[in-house]
């Protein structure tokens, strides 16, 4: 990749550091998420900002151009981020039903004692 | 001793019929307490339930079915109830079957009885998308269970306190075919007494177009989660 383009693409990874950090910054997204992310960014500028190792990657993944690999790499990431979300909405799906059932029987419980105690 | 008994009605938007039920089941068996879970009702479910003197536990939005009857057995659990039965409030259950369904239940020959639409090959007419299904469903319960099950998704149905213990700490439950594979797999004994129900003539189904397709595949991711949920409970114990 030209020196243009790995500057173009640092920038625009720069820029999307930041909007992470602002994010994270005014609690539109939690710190664990906000990590991924960050990881996700730096690891895409530094393979492409230093170019052995651009340049090693379709070896290591059998393909042949470097923009292949790097759409391989891009699509795994997007399949396991997908995955992460679904569980983490699983999770919280469970959660909330847990604490509204948990409201529902706590309501009935205190009127049934506020009822023996009149 | 006499056991007690909890009658769970999980109702949504059921103003026009939920009191006839109530009514119905405080008339004819005042000896049996109940409660009913309403799910997030958008009409005068609450009021009406309220201006009966009848307990309710009040989900402050919609879970759906399963989640609205599992609220109920917790709330079963919690007080100690030896039996629950779960019993729709739409009024398409008749309040004569209750001693059918509890007796089996009280005399020790089963954990779990299923008020059975479909045994003796009673006349219930039901879409035939569902009948299908249900036909389905009904063959796979007895390689899986090793008894024939006739209605797989009744929702008159009577639970021990164990087999509500089992159902409670299980993967999340639709109570249909999945829990019937879960307690019977967990040496629970399973019976269907024959029921006879009424058309619904107030609210809608909780069936939609789209569960034509997502209710079969659904059953049946769950009944495989309740199988695999199974065999690790047997091996812990």
């Amino acid at each position: 990749m030209s020196i243009q383009g790995i500057v173009i693409i640092d920038l625009l990874g720069l820029g999307f550091v930041l909007l992470i950090l602002n994010l994270i910054r005014t609690k539109k997204l939690v710190v664990g998420f906000g990590v991924v992310w960050l990881l996700a960014v730096g690891g895409m500028m530094v393979l492409i900002s230093v170019p052995p190792l651009l340049q090693g990657l379709p070896a290591l993944l059998g393909a042949i151009y470097p923009a292949s690999a790097l759409s391989l790499l891009a699509f795994v990431f997007i399949f396991l981020i997908l995955i992460f979300f679904s569980v983490q909405i699983s999770i919280l799906s469970t959660r909330q039903v847990e604490l509204i059932q948990t409201v529902a029987i706590k309501g009935l419980l205190a009127a049934e004692a506020a009822e023996e105690d009149d | 001793m006499s056991q007690r008994v909890l009658i769970v009605i999980p109702a949504y938007n059921e103003e026009k019929a939920i009191a006839g039920v109530l009514l119905g089941l405080r008339q004819a068996y005042p000896a049996y307490d109940r409660v009913v879970v309403n799910d997030g009702s958008k009409d005068r479910t609450a009021e009406v339930v309220d201006g009966l003197g009848e307990k309710q536990l009040r989900l402050p939005c919609n879970l759906g079915y399963g989640q609205a009857l599992q609220t109920g057995l917790k709330y079963g659990l919690l007080r100690g109830y030896d039996i629950v039965v779960s019993f729709d409030a739409d009024g398409q259950h008749r309040v004569e079957d209750i001693p059918a369904v509890v007796g089996a239940l009280a005399d020790g020959r089963a954990d779990l009885v299923i008020g059975s639409r479909f045994s003796d090959n009673r006349p219930y007419t039901t879409p035939l998308d569902r009948r299908l299904g249900q036909l389905l469903f009904s063959f796979l319960t007895r390689p899986v269970v090793g008894q024939r099950i006739y209605d797989t998704s009744s929702g008159f149905k009577a639970l021990s306190a164990a087999a509500c213990r089992a159902i409670v700490q299980g993967s999340f439950m639709d109570f249909h075919l999945e829990s019937i594979v879960l307690l019977s797999l967990l040496n629970f004994k399973i019976v269907e007494v024959p029921i006879t129900v009424r058309e619904r003539t107030s609210g809608r189904s909780m069936h939609s177009l789209a569960s034509i397709f997502q209710y079969p595949l659904k059953t049946i991711l769950l009944t495989v989660v309740a199988a695999m949920d199974a065999y690790l409970i047997r091996r812990t114990r």
